[in-house]
């Protein structure tokens, strides 16, 4: 059995292909393995080496074998409603209650409700959430006041250390913060470029495009080449087809990501390390503010407004040629995650077969962490930490990120090889190694104290900025406001974020895991 | 026996009004400290500093007097046509009044899904309706249209509120007040601002006062349909105190904020019952 396998539950992990028998038989032998397993363990980073033996992944057997001794008690998670949610409550819940006894329950709530529904649970000190969910910009916050614990401590009593070393060196860092692991890195989110392989192929626009500009069409490299090709897309094929069309719509979930992506690509730093006066209102500010609005003419109309599900549902309707965002798009427009019912809120893809997949124009895609870590003030810890890296295992976190629904997406070097993986729609062995490369050459979230405020107070500027108001002015402003949120937080705390945010992978074009030598190649 | 009663009254309302007293003065703020030592004014400051809820300030004003404004004028302009019987009176007077018993955030949800682009039918029912080429306009995003979508999307909901107020205090008018002007030789016009209008002030002047309070709490429409934006363009101070404290934990400026909010309110909105019910004591 290929290491794939292990704690496989049906085909593809589809809840339509769940077996119970299946379930049983599979939990004993796992049972069995962990009772076995826990005073005989070999070491995890030989296990994994070791590949493909019949349970070969005692991260997830130690966890299990572990956490039977709280069988009956319940463990409260927190995620995204939708998709994210599904993910505990379809897929880990069932499955940790049928290997261990330990329930789960799920709060579901909007991805900025997910933030302040667990700080104010934590100022409540209500221990009603166990495993918190924590985007890498909250973990500073979150580590600093008391949210979450570290989980070092755990690691190395359940011997789980290879279960980082699997993590895509790009993410690998993103739950460390001060010296101190706070959680398991869960969400490879890194941004590609899709683009429709028969646009790009289409004779006509082609001639058109080289009669023009003198040159042949081709998928844009940099931020130029995307916005010429998309206006030009436009020019052409609009109504029919849009050269782009992204989600712009303020707060949900944002529209920081794109400037950061850009701005850095151009090479900006978003504050002066030594004096942390802001700096994004300098050139890199302005030119990436720039492209933003030439794309958005290159649009659909009301593109403004547009939220993820409607620029999703644009896209699989094949009326935009381009889109750089999160991974789900390489599956949804497959197919592959509408086939399940709970990923029924967006439309079949008429597009199944035409998606390319390139890196994000600059070179610089965001990405950004969604790690899983326990709470500090939770009654069960040892619990929701053992499930945690049940939850996170190089063969769970598979499963999971095979989930038709699940929002899960590739982060570890394993995923990336997968073979099972790569063989669930034709061109998945290209997503994989696309989603690998992005990982190389991305930059990553804003993480430091007072990410969430810096980020929404660029939200808001963008908009301002979408619906008319003068671009350097505007981020003039932005860059006060921004200096107000680093005195708040107090300019010597803040100083220190900023430093430690630059030693990730990612904080600038120049520390990528490509320029820094320690990228993945597949 | 009325200590339970009592001791659920403390709890619920004089404790957290005694405890918001405290967060004035102190450091609550989640993203920069555990510890909350005495800051003395600085949470006030911190509102008073803050160009966006100066912003927030003149747009409650703005949004508020232009909502009421609108839903007074429509809800007389309906009291006025339905003050007489006439046939399917009843069941019109119904769906008129029905949006006053829809949640506001319901109503926020209706409008943004009406007026958004591509998929809300609003640039459609205009370019049917307007000369000219297709209508294109990103009624939440462009120019003043935020705050027009806001004022349309709350006048809907509360102008059967206005026309309510409007008919009970038209019917309440005796009839032979109109006979007397009509004996008098008044022609309709005359009568409608020489006594109608008299008669009917007290009425409009209680209407606006209540609907001046509400509004200047807008917070649910702007929620659902706006989100404040574009930018801030339509931060109330509500939706301003309402980020400071809830998305983003600063507790105690968002405590102090509430707290102004609240004392200016009192100021005016005492000063309104006062003036604007003064033609009722006389």
């Amino acid at each position: 059995m290929p290491d794939d396998d292990v704690l496989s539950f049906g085909e593809h992990g589809s809840e339509d292909a769940f077996d119970r028998r299946e379930l049983l038989k599979k939990s004993g032998r796992l049972a069995a393995a962990g009772a076995v397993a826990g005073p005989l363990l070999m070491s995890a980073g030989e296990a994994l080496a070791a590949g493909s033996a019949a349970v070969t992944d005692p991260i997830a057997a130690t966890a299990v074998a572990q956490a039977k001794q709280y069988k009956g008690i319940t463990l409260t998670t927190i995620r995204e409603t939708g998709p994210q949610a599904a993910d505990d409550k379809l897929f880990g819940g069932p499955r940790w209650k049928a290997l261990t006894g330990i329930n789960v329950e799920t709060i579901e709530g909007a991805m900025n409700e997910v933030y302040t529904k667990q700080v104010a649970e934590h100022v409540a000190k209500s221990g009603k959430i166990d495993v918190v969910e924590a985007l890498g910009g909250w973990i500073p916050d979150f580590a600093d006041r008391g949210v979450i614990v570290p989980i070092d401590s755990y690691i190395a009593k359940y011997k789980a250390q290879a279960t980082i070393k699997d993590i895509h060196p790009a993410y690998r860092s993103l739950a460390q913060y001060k010296g101190k692991t706070y959680g398991f890195f869960d969400d490879g989110d890194a941004w590609m470029l899709y683009y429709r392989k028969d646009v790009f192929a289409n004779g006509k626009l082609r001639a058109a495009y080289r009669a023009k500009y003198g040159k042949s069409l081709q998928v844009p490299r940099t931020w130029d080449e995307m916005t010429q090709v998309s206006q030009f897309i436009t020019d052409q094929m609009a109504p029919k087809i849009y050269g782009q069309g992204h989600a712009r719509a303020l707060g949900n979930p944002g529209n920081y990501f794109y400037f950061m992506q850009a701005f850095r690509s151009f090479g900006g730093q978003f504050f002066n390390p030594t004096t942390m006066a802001a700096t994004i209102n300098g050139p890199a500010g302005v030119k990436a503010m720039n492209v933003i609005l030439k794309e958005l003419k290159a649009s659909p109309p009301g593109s403004e407004k547009f939220d993820f599900l409607t620029m999703w549902t644009t896209w699989l309707q094949g009326k935009t040629a381009m889109l750089y965002t999160w991974p789900p798009t390489g599956r949804i427009s497959e197919n592959y995650a509408q086939r399940d019912k709970a990923f029924s809120f967006l439309p079949k893809s008429k597009i199944v077969g035409k998606v390319g997949y390139a890196v994000v124009p600059g070179k610089n895609g965001w990405f950004n962490a969604v790690v899983r870590c326990v709470s500090a003030d939770s009654e069960n810890q040892d619990a929701a930490y053992l499930f945690t890296q049940w939850d996170t295992s190089p063969s769970v976190s598979l499963q999971r990120v095979m989930l038709p629904y699940s929002l899960r997406d590739p982060y570890r070097i394993s995923h990336f090889k997968s073979k099972k993986y790569g063989s669930l729609w034709p061109a998945a062995p290209q997503y994989l190694k696309g989603l690998n490369n992005a990982a190389n050459t991305g930059v990553v979230e804003l993480v430091m104290t007072g990410a969430a405020d810096y980020s929404t107070a660029l939200d808001r500027a963008m908009t301002a900025m979408y619906s008319g108001k003068d671009v350097q002015g505007t981020l003039d402003d932005l860059a006060k406001e921004w200096d107000a949120i680093t005195k708040r937080t107090g300019v010597d705390t803040a100083r220190a974020s900023y430093a430690n945010f630059l030693k990730l992978t990612g904080s600038t074009k120049r520390t990528t895991a490509e320029a820094k030598g320690i990228d993945v190649k597949i | 026996m009325v200590w339970p009663a009592v001791s659920l009254v403390l709890l619920l309302s004089v404790f957290p009004l005694v405890f918001s007293l405290w967060v004035l003065f102190v450091e609550y703020d989640f993203s920069v400290s555990n510890d909350h030592p005495w800051v003395g004014l600085d949470n006030f400051n911190d509102n008073l500093i803050d160009p966006v809820w100066w912003n927030s300030v003149k747009v409650t004003a703005i949004l508020a007097l232009s909502a009421v404004a609108v839903e007074f004028i429509l809800g007389l302009l309906l009291a006025l046509a339905m003050l007489r019987p006439f046939r399917g009176r009843r069941i019109l007077m119904v769906l008129v009044v029905i949006p006053l018993f829809i949640s506001p955030v319901v109503v926020g949800g209706f409008w943004d899904l009406f007026l958004r682009q591509p998929i809300g039918p609003a640039n459609q029912i205009a370019t049917w309706v307007l000369p000219g080429g297709p209508v294109t306009t990103n009624f939440t995003e462009d120019g003043l249209w935020p705050y027009i979508s806001v004022v349309m999307a709350d006048a809907w909901q509360w102008t059967p509120f206005m026309f309510v107020v409007m008919l009970a205090g038209l019917s309440a008018i005796p009839n032979d007040v109109y006979e007397a002007a009509e004996i008098d030789g008044a022609k309709p016009r005359q009568s409608f601002f020489f006594v109608t209008l008299p008669l009917l002030l007290p009425i409009m002047l209680v209407a606006i006062t209540f609907r001046l309070i509400d509004a200047v709490k807008l917070f649910d429409i702007i929620y659902t349909l706006t989100r404040g934006g574009p930018g801030t363009q339509t931060y109330t101070t509500s939706y301003y105190l309402y980020y400071q404290g809830f998305e983003r934990f600063h507790l105690g400026q968002g405590t102090a904020g509430a707290w102004m909010f609240m004392i200016v309110l009192s100021v005016i909105s005492f000063w309104l019952v006062r003036r604007l019910l003064k033609p009722v004591e006389a």
